[in-house]
């Protein structure tokens, strides 16, 4: 649903009452804490209940309201089976406002608390209703001054998460969290560095140096579960897929490995979630991303990596650990610097290919989905807008890169007519044309291995307009899903309008 | 294969007409109940809360139905020693419920009941180097809160106290390929935030930055079957999101693009009959929030009996001529 600022939306929390407020009645409890004083006694058992299950299992993973309308004399709310912990709905109708006027007690100087009770308390009101932004504020400050460690507060946000996949709030605190743990690490990093200019590096250093590191990999492998956990978990999740975006934009900034792989496991998840548009906008994301940092020229990708190192996942990126560049030597290197970019272009060429191929043989098998065409689209678009850059910023300076476009140009539409032609086949009812699929399901050209790529071999390249329109002719031709047929509809006139114009 | 169609279908017996009496009973009545759990659990943002009933109480001329000493008071005890307001007394301050609160005081011309000064400082404070604005002192940066921060501003006279280049340089780093904007620089396009987006940049005088018809088309297509508008492709349709959709067609001077009299069907079609007040679809439970922008939906498509509402800040038209504010709006 939605949640917004004034003016803006805010359906979770009335999402949050359809689903479970509505199961707590509370007949059975009256009974049993009538007065004021029995429910404080109540309330704080429970509160320890939780404390204690957490002890008790470091390794619960989800949490959830266990439908039970009356309370049961002599036993616990709090039900702890295997790994999953359970509060038996009838008594969140008493912890809730307990604990949410206990901390809003505290945070007017009106009660007291210890430490110890605060991070009781924030804990058991952030798992019932995680976008109490004050009581993840409280805990922000914990954190600052040591009470609670940022794991600590990442793991209690991802048991949340299991519960409520959406919730801005936690998505929020999360961020500042990991922002703790980068400056952390930065600090790390500069001390680092000016001990080693004074000559005063020490092995110890390194090591410690090496597992923060390797914790930051951690960390980002970690975060990386929690989000595709939420988005299982909801469909086309905003929140969690914006904080990918986020997590990959500071914590593995310039990383080409880490966007790589990402878009490798991506590939299986948007094949099983084709109507995620989320899901398929990350991979947009990734997509771009990873041909931009293609196309810029070597030598400023290189400057530019030792910043990155000090603050993100230390960069395993080959594209940026060129000795030849780095030491500036003259001697191969134009050489080596016209074989990298022509590496670099046939990655790109190869990347936009793999994911047209893909948009097509999804749109193919699971017609009627808006997702895939407006995937499709913005593929489209991406792959437009790049060769036009190319295409310019070559006939501008006339380097030897423009020899390789516009020599290979004409090549790339040969090619596209080619793999047109196979999806004909496809069309008339015949198993997709081998070879495109063969090259859809082949790893990404190794950057470092230039030998098996030589300049001059003609790769399969993505389409161009004709053929996108007859992709779209071949949709229309024959499917008899209503759904289908609009959507094919509007990407032709969206072809037309956006795309066509231009040259 | 048999496509899921992801939309509802309208019953023939749904509501067809306003029930604005109904409406009005409903939010006199909802701030009544103030030991409901459900009133603890939505708390957090209860600053919001008051502005949408009293936005929609306005907009349909019940506005004295409520308590406006009280009301104010209230705001008063929510401001902190920062500026900020908070959404609740105990809550910490947030720029979501500063704004909200701004409104409201707009709406009871008593804007004065609150330190403005430190308002100012507040949200000025809050913005970053590269132009954007956090929520609050911890930083959390989104397009969302650059709306609330302009929207502020407006409301309070005090726009120049901020660098609007930068701000709106910021927000323009968030435009997609398809118009549209998301949160963050590189996220996804949403009606929510496209939204706040156009607003921003109707407020700082910036709609030319806009492809209108690139937006105009990928906001057209968020009309389903029904009638009724959602935030993304594939998403059902929702209340809210019709509203969110509309306002910004209309800021950017496309409203004409979708079909006004299905999705009028289908807002109606989400009201209560019995308890008054709007979901967010057709049959599911009624709430403040959706009812507001029913109400604010219906009155953007033309209903006479509603006040006409300005399509940037979600507010009576007659309260924004009062304070003297115009916001741009694309022809
Ligand atoms: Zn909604």
């Amino acid at each position: 649903m939605c949640l917004w600022p004034s003016g803006l939306p805010y359906c979770w929390v009335f999402f949050t009452r359809k689903k479970f407020l509505v199961r707590v009645t509370s007949h059975g409890v009256l009974k049993m804490a009538e007065s004021e004083e029995e429910v404080d006694v109540l309330v704080q058992r429970v509160v320890k209940d939780i404390t204690n299950a957490f002890k008790r299992n470091p390794n619960i993973d989800e949490i959830g309201v266990i439908p039970c309308p009356e309370a049961r004399y002599n036993r616990s709310p709090i039900v702890l089976v295997e790994n999953k912990l359970g509060v038996e709905s009838w008594c969140v109708k008493f912890l809730l406002p307990y604990v949410h006027n206990k901390l809003l007690l505290y945070r007017q100087r009106k009660h007291w608390l210890d430490r110890e009770a605060l991070v009781d308390i924030t804990c058991t009101l952030l798992l019932l209703n995680p976008d109490f932004t004050t009581a993840w504020n409280v805990r922000k400050e914990l954190l600052q001054c040591g009470v609670l460690n940022p794991e600590k507060d990442l793991y209690l946000g991802k048991l949340a998460l299991t519960k409520f996949p959406k919730s801005p709030e936690t998505w929020i605190h999360r961020r500042w969290v990991l922002q703790q743990i980068l400056r952390q690490f930065s600090v790390v990093g500069r001390s680092r560095k000016q001990q080693q200019q004074q000559g005063e590096a020490e092995q110890a250093d390194g090591e410690r140096s090496q597992q923060l590191s390797d914790h930051l990999a951690r960390t980002l492998h970690q975060e990386m579960k929690v989000c595709s956990d939420a988005a299982c978990r909801y469909p086309s999740n905003y929140n969690a897929w914006s904080h990918r975006i986020w997590v990959v934009q500071h914590m593995a900034k310039g990383n080409f490995k880490v966007f790589h792989d990402e878009l490798s496991s991506m590939r299986l998840w948007v094949s099983m979630h084709v109507s995620d548009h989320s899901g398929f906008h990350y991979r947009q994301f990734l997509l771009k991303e990873l041909i931009t940092e293609l196309s810029q020229t070597p030598a400023s990708t290189t400057t530019c990596s030792p910043q990155h190192q000090s603050s993100t996942v230390p960069s395993v990126n080959p594209h940026h650990h060129s000795d030849t560049q780095a030491n500036g030597e003259l001697s191969g290197a134009e050489a080596a610097g016209e074989d990298e970019r022509q590496l670099s272009l046939t990655t790109v060429l190869h990347l936009f290919h793999q994911e047209m191929e893909l948009c097509s043989d999804l749109i193919q098998s699971f017609p009627g989905h808006e997702t895939l065409w407006s995937h499709r689209r913005h593929v489209f678009y991406l792959w437009h807008q790049w060769r036009r850059e190319h295409q310019h910023r070559c006939s501008n300076n006339g380097s030897s890169e423009s020899v390789h476009l516009n020599n290979s140009d004409p090549g790339l539409t040969e090619v596209g007519a080619q793999s047109c032609a196979g999806r004909g086949e496809s069309v008339n009812g015949q198993r997709h044309a081998s070879e495109p699929m063969e090259i859809d399901r082949a790893p990404l050209p190794d950057p470092r291995d230039s030998k098996r790529l030589k300049r001059g071999v003609l790769l399969p390249a993505p389409p161009g307009l004709p053929c996108e329109h007859s992709f779209v002719s071949s949709i229309l031709d024959r499917c008899s899903n209503p759904e289908q047929r609009r959507f094919a509809l509007a990407y032709k006139k969206w072809l037309d309008t956006v795309m066509g114009p231009q040259p | 294969m048999g496509t899921q169609v992801k939309d509802v279908i309208i019953k023939p017996d749904a509501p067809s007409s306003l029930f604005l009496d109904k409406h009005a009973d409903y939010i006199a009545a909802y701030g009544s109940k103030k030991d409901d759990y459900e009133y603890t659990l939505s708390e957090y943002l209860r600053m919001s809360g008051i502005y949408w009933g009293l936005t929609v109480m306005d907009l349909m001329g019940q506005l004295p139905r409520m308590n406006r000493e009280e009301i104010i008071d209230f705001i008063k005890s929510c401001q902190h020693e920062c500026g900020g307001i908070s959404a609740s007394i105990g809550h910490d301050p947030h720029l979501l419920y500063t704004l909200s609160a701004v409104q409201i005081l707009c709406l009871y011309d008593s804007v004065d009941a609150i330190d403005v000064d430190k308002v100012v400082e507040y949200v000025k404070g809050l913005q970053q180097e590269d132009g954007s604005f956090a929520g609050d002192k911890w930083g959390e940066i989104d397009t969302r809160f650059s709306f609330c921060a302009v929207a502020t501003l407006a409301l309070l006279g005090k726009m120049d106290k901020i660098n609007v280049d930068k701000a709106v340089e910021f927000v323009l780093t968030c435009m997609n390929f398809d118009g549209g904007f998301g949160c963050r620089p590189g996220s996804e396009s949403h009606a929510g935030q496209i939204y706040c987006c156009t607003g921003f940049l109707s407020l700082t005088g910036q709609l030319h930055q806009v492809n209108a018809d690139l937006l105009g088309w990928w906001l057209c297509e968020r009309q389903l079957p029904s009638g009724g508008l959602n935030g993304r492709p594939e998403k059902l349709p929702d209340v809210c999101y019709s509203w969110w959709v509309l306002a910004s067609l209309k800021i950017i001077g496309r409203i004409h693009w979708i079909d006004k009299a299905k999705l009028r069907t289908f807002i109606l079609a989400c009201q209560d009959e019995e308890t008054g007040g709007f979901a967010d679809r057709p049959g599911d439970m009624v709430d403040p929030f959706h009812t507001l922008f029913g109400v604010a939906g219906l009155s953007l498509l033309g209903d006479e009996q509603i006040k006409p509402v300005n399509p940037v800040l979600c507010m009576p038209e007659d309260v924004l001529q009062r304070i003297g504010l115009q916001p741009d709006l694309l022809s």
